[in-house]
């Protein structure tokens, strides 16, 4: 048996899981939530990280019910993300991993949202959209490597979304995207707006710009409801996502979608791709927020992969990096 | 922790020695491979080099400016701070599994 313990924090969550042979044995998580029309910056996220990570580390051990010389070895994030939050979850993985005697393994964030969707959903060989506040891309698996085949040119689908929710002064609390997607489902009316698929990628900046512009003037002349505007955004946003993603599978002919990242637990988005899904065939396979958001296992799951083909991270070479891109990585325990 | 400062100021160059001392060599070892892989962000001509003597941990910062000098040194002892808090917590279980 092989325990992994993996630790992410390269965003606002700071998560550590520990995954003992595809089994899950316990996944906390903290979520820093800023107050209505603001953003999380790296500098208070970090320091939000720093003030929970030992207790989410105690809490980590004791669901799980292992002390640490169960462990065989330690998994963090090394990147993609914020410079600040990964450095301050990556210092802890470092020191515990040198306390308890144990190898440690730098893990691709993104790499970690598709294992841990392979994991839970059983899906082999899928066409994967990877979409959260940070990245979206669509990754098909070959030779070695994910390869991403269509991405967003300037921000991501997330971003797009929560600085919507900024705008017109959403709760971050859970998340912008869980509340846009709550509201949009009272939405009655659709509002046209820009759809930029280029090719096999995507671009959601101009459509902020245009919402941004237009969304005060709608809603004080009454034209219509900040729901609508939900409703609107997601549907375009979506439409976007699912038209890429069929393009990729028609590409690689593919016959199976795996949605991972924290935008894939949007239901409406599962629902758009199922209907795609059916028209081709194709299966759907989604996770819930425990799993789709950014979470500790997934890390450790990247990790017990590596560690079973032997790699580890020297200490020398445990850097983070802001900028890690999906296809960086060779993946040496796929065929 | 005590530190001993010395801040010499020529040819607009900064410099600062800190050294903080730990319980044993192990715990030493610990903090100095934990705060070493990571290079200082690149812009601010601000060199950081990490050393150890017997069981303290040696800091020297030489640096253009005042200001990338104190933005270093203060993230620098948050980290430091970070690790120690670790290795107060979690330091027991592996010394009584040795």
């Amino acid at each position: 048996m092989t325990v992994v313990i993996g630790f992410e924090g390269s965003a606002n969550k700071i998560g550590i899981g520990i995954v003992r042979d595809g089994e899950v044995l316990s996944n906390p998580r903290r979520t820093y939530i800023t107050p209505p029309g603001q953003g999380f910056l790296p500098r208070e996220t970090a320091k939000h990280h720093r003030g929970v990570i030992l207790t989410v580390l105690r809490e980590a051990l004791d669901e799980a019910g292992l002390k640490p010389a169960d462990i065989d070895c330690v998994a963090y994030t090394k990147g993609p993300g914020m410079g600040a939050p990964l450095l301050t979850v990556a210092l802890v993985a470092r020191t515990v991993a040198q306390l308890w005697g144990k190898p440690l393994v730098g893990v691709n964030h993104c790499i970690g949202h598709i294992e841990m969707g392979r994991l839970i959903t059983g899906a082999n060989n899928p066409t994967v959209l990877y979409v959260s506040g940070g990245n979206t891309q669509v990754i098909a698996y070959s030779e070695r490597r994910y390869r991403i085949f269509g991405e967003t040119i300037d921000i991501a689908v997330g971003n797009c979304l929560d600085r919507f929710a900024r705008v017109i002064k959403i709760s971050n609390d859970p998340s912008p995207g869980y509340n846009i997607e709550q509201m949009a489902k009272k939405g009655k009316q659709y509002i046209e707006l820009p759809y930029t698929v280029k090719g096999m990628d995507v671009s959601f900046s101009g459509i902020l710009s245009y919402i941004e512009e237009m969304a005060h003037k709608m809603l004080s002349s009454g034209q219509c409801t900040a729901e609508d505007l939900c409703f609107s955004l997601q549907e375009t946003l979506f439409s976007m996502l699912v038209e890429i993603t069929e393009r990729a599978m028609a590409h690689c002919g593919s016959q199976e979608v795996l949605i991972v990242g924290g935008v894939g637990c949007n239901l409406r988005l599962q629902e758009m791709m199922g209907v795609m899904c059916e028209e081709r065939g194709a299966h759907l396979f989604a996770t819930d927020e425990r799993f789709c958001i950014d979470n500790g296992a997934m890390i450790a799951q990247a990790g017990w992969e590596m560690f079973r083909m032997g790699q580890v991270t020297e200490l020398s070479d445990s850097w983070i990096t802001q900028r890690y891109r999906t296809d960086e990585v060779e993946v040496t325990w796929r065929d | 922790m005590a530190s001993c400062v010395k801040d010499s100021i020529s040819d607009n160059h900064f410099e600062l020695t800190i050294e903080v001392p730990f319980p044993s060599q192990r715990e030493v070892s610990i903090a100095l491979q934990s705060l070493s892989p990571d290079r200082e962000p690149g812009t601010g001509g601000t060199i950081k080099t990490l050393s150890t003597s017997v069981s303290a941990l040696c800091v020297k910062w030489n640096a253009v400016e005042a200001r990338s000098l104190r933005v270093s040194v203060g993230s620098f002892l948050d980290h430091l701070a970070l690790v120690m808090e670790t290795i107060d917590a979690f330091g027991q279980p592996a010394l009584q599994c040795k």
